[in-house]
């Protein structure tokens, strides 16, 4: 683990083993001036107020990653009807047969590594290795919202809609994303997520 | 005590929208901060009204006109100037002259209803009202019931100053790094938003350091990611939460607000805080 300067406002903490689990023993100090603990792949960034950068820094090089809180190791099952547009295209270019897409998505066991690029949208980490690809060359303009996704060794679910380079493989009705639940995001850092089919 | 709509919108302008602060706690959940592009102005106008730094304010690039439905008490960036309107008054908000963005604060603030904690459109994540449109009427919180500050005009935006950059944590990815941007000036584009303006292609050269692919990493207002193709892109208020390109500075918060008003064709310099 490095911390390693980001501007008056923040550090960048590189190296994190359990990227969630970390940023969630940081929460937990619950330490005065810091503003945004923000897990990614393999990185945390603490955004803090300017006056108390140095004695936040002196705090993170002490965070012991803890288990996730109890709540994130609650499995989220999210049914999928498989009828998704690129589902043919994704079969192709990971040499597999569409049934074999749909198997291989449903048997995985998933947890959100990370949320970004919208409000609610989780990076599922678990996808099977046959099945990582990379984005679509060209990105639609407007991917709908329940929309099940793969790419870079992701899966993913779009909470809303909005443009989008996944390969889409299916869609389900869940509710991933709602502004007046607390908090507004099922799928959050850390949280155990499964698929299951269903017929449309 | 009036009640009802104390605003309508007779001409929405350019990219109008409602700013608070922005929406904390939330950027793990993949929620932008979003919050006022130039957070000094919109401050400042909060103050010539007597309303908290935090009430909201509406945002403007510019050719947004106003009508009161009742007496109100108006401040806008324009002009930095402070205004009774009267039901009827008309009132005009462009941004001052050579600068791109605008604020216009009522006594008693923007009153729509706050979206997880905050009033403030978020135009990435679409949080908040948008689709602002002639007609649209505008509710104003209750009167802070403070004395008004005695009428000044707050100083200009030094906007020919060089602006302070810090190192990104990705500096030593680049041959030179920070300095890269500091030897000379750079040209704003015609590509800027809330989320981020970008500046003229660089000769950016990747140092042994670099890493052949970069993950997604948290931003920071400020961060001026590198693009495989040499676009330095600083990243404002409403940026995304994470991004994939490396941050080779950080923007000093004190200078945003000179940085984040410079025009299209108009250039910036860096200096080392």
């Amino acid at each position: 683990m490095e911390r390693r300067p980001y501007g008056p406002r923040a550090w960048l903490v590189e190296g994190v083993d359990d990227p969630p689990g970390w940023a969630a023993a940081l929460a937990a100090i619950d330490v005065p001036g810091v503003v945004e603990i923000v897990p990614a792949e393999s990185t945390v960034v603490v955004r803090c107020i300017r006056e108390r950068l140095e004695p936040i820094g002196a705090v993170l090089d002490i965070v012991v990653p803890a288990h996730v809180e109890s709540e994130g190791e609650r499995t989220v099952t999210i049914d999928v009807v498989y009828d998704g547009p690129d589902i043919a295209a994704l079969a192709t270019a990971a040499q597999v047969s569409v049934d074999d897409v749909v198997r291989l998505h449903v048997t995985g066991s998933y947890r959100v590594a990370f949320c970004g690029f919208s409000p609610g949208f989780a990076y599922l980490r678990g996808i099977d290795p046959r099945l990582h690809v990379p984005r679509r060359e060209t990105p639609r303009l407007s991917v709908p919202a329940g929309s099940v996704g793969v790419a870079a060794g992701y899966s993913c679910v779009y909470p809303s809609a909005s443009p989008g380079g996944w390969h889409v493989i299916g869609h389900t009705t869940h509710r991933l994303w709602d502004v007046d639940s607390d908090p507004p995001a099922l799928l959050r850092p850390g949280r155990a997520v499964r698929f299951r089919m269903v017929s449309g | 005590m009036t009640t009802g709509p104390a605003l309508r919108i007779v001409q929405v302008g350019f990219a109008t929208t409602v700013q608070d602060h922005g929406r904390f706690g939330l950027a793990h959940l993949g929620v932008p901060t979003a919050g006022p592009v130039d957070r000094r102005a919109h401050d400042l106008m909060n103050r010539l009204v007597g309303n908290p730094p935090r009430a909201a304010t509406i945002e403007t690039m510019g050719a947004l006109i106003v009508e009161a439905l009742r007496p109100v008490v108006v401040a806008r960036s324009t002009d930095a100037s402070r205004h009774t309107l009267a039901g009827g008054d008309r009132f005009r908000v462009d941004a001052p002259d050579g600068s791109v963005w605008a604020y216009l604060s009522v006594r008693g603030g923007i009153d729509v209803e706050p979206v997880l904690g905050s009033r403030s459109v978020d135009t990435l994540g679409h949080l908040g009202p948008e689709g602002f449109a002639a007609g649209t009427m505008l509710d104003i919180g209750l009167d802070p019931g403070t004395d008004l500050a005695a009428e000044y005009a707050p100083a200009r935006n030094p906007t020919d100053q060089a602006v302070r950059i810090w190192d990104g944590p990705q500096h030593d990815w680049f041959v030179g790094g920070r300095q890269m941007l500091i030897e000379r000036p750079w040209r704003i584009t015609n590509e800027l938003s809330r989320v981020g303006v970008r500046l003229e292609t660089g000769d950016f050269q990747r140092s042994t350091r670099s890493h052949r692919q970069m993950s997604s990493v948290g931003l920071v207002e400020g961060a001026i990611q590198i693009t495989p193709a040499g676009e330095p892109i600083v990243m404002l208020a409403n940026h995304p939460t994470t991004g994939g390109y490396p941050v080779i500075a950080v923007v000093d918060p004190d200078d945003l607000s000179s940085l984040v008003q410079r025009r299209p064709g108009a250039t910036v310099s860096f200096r080392r805080p």
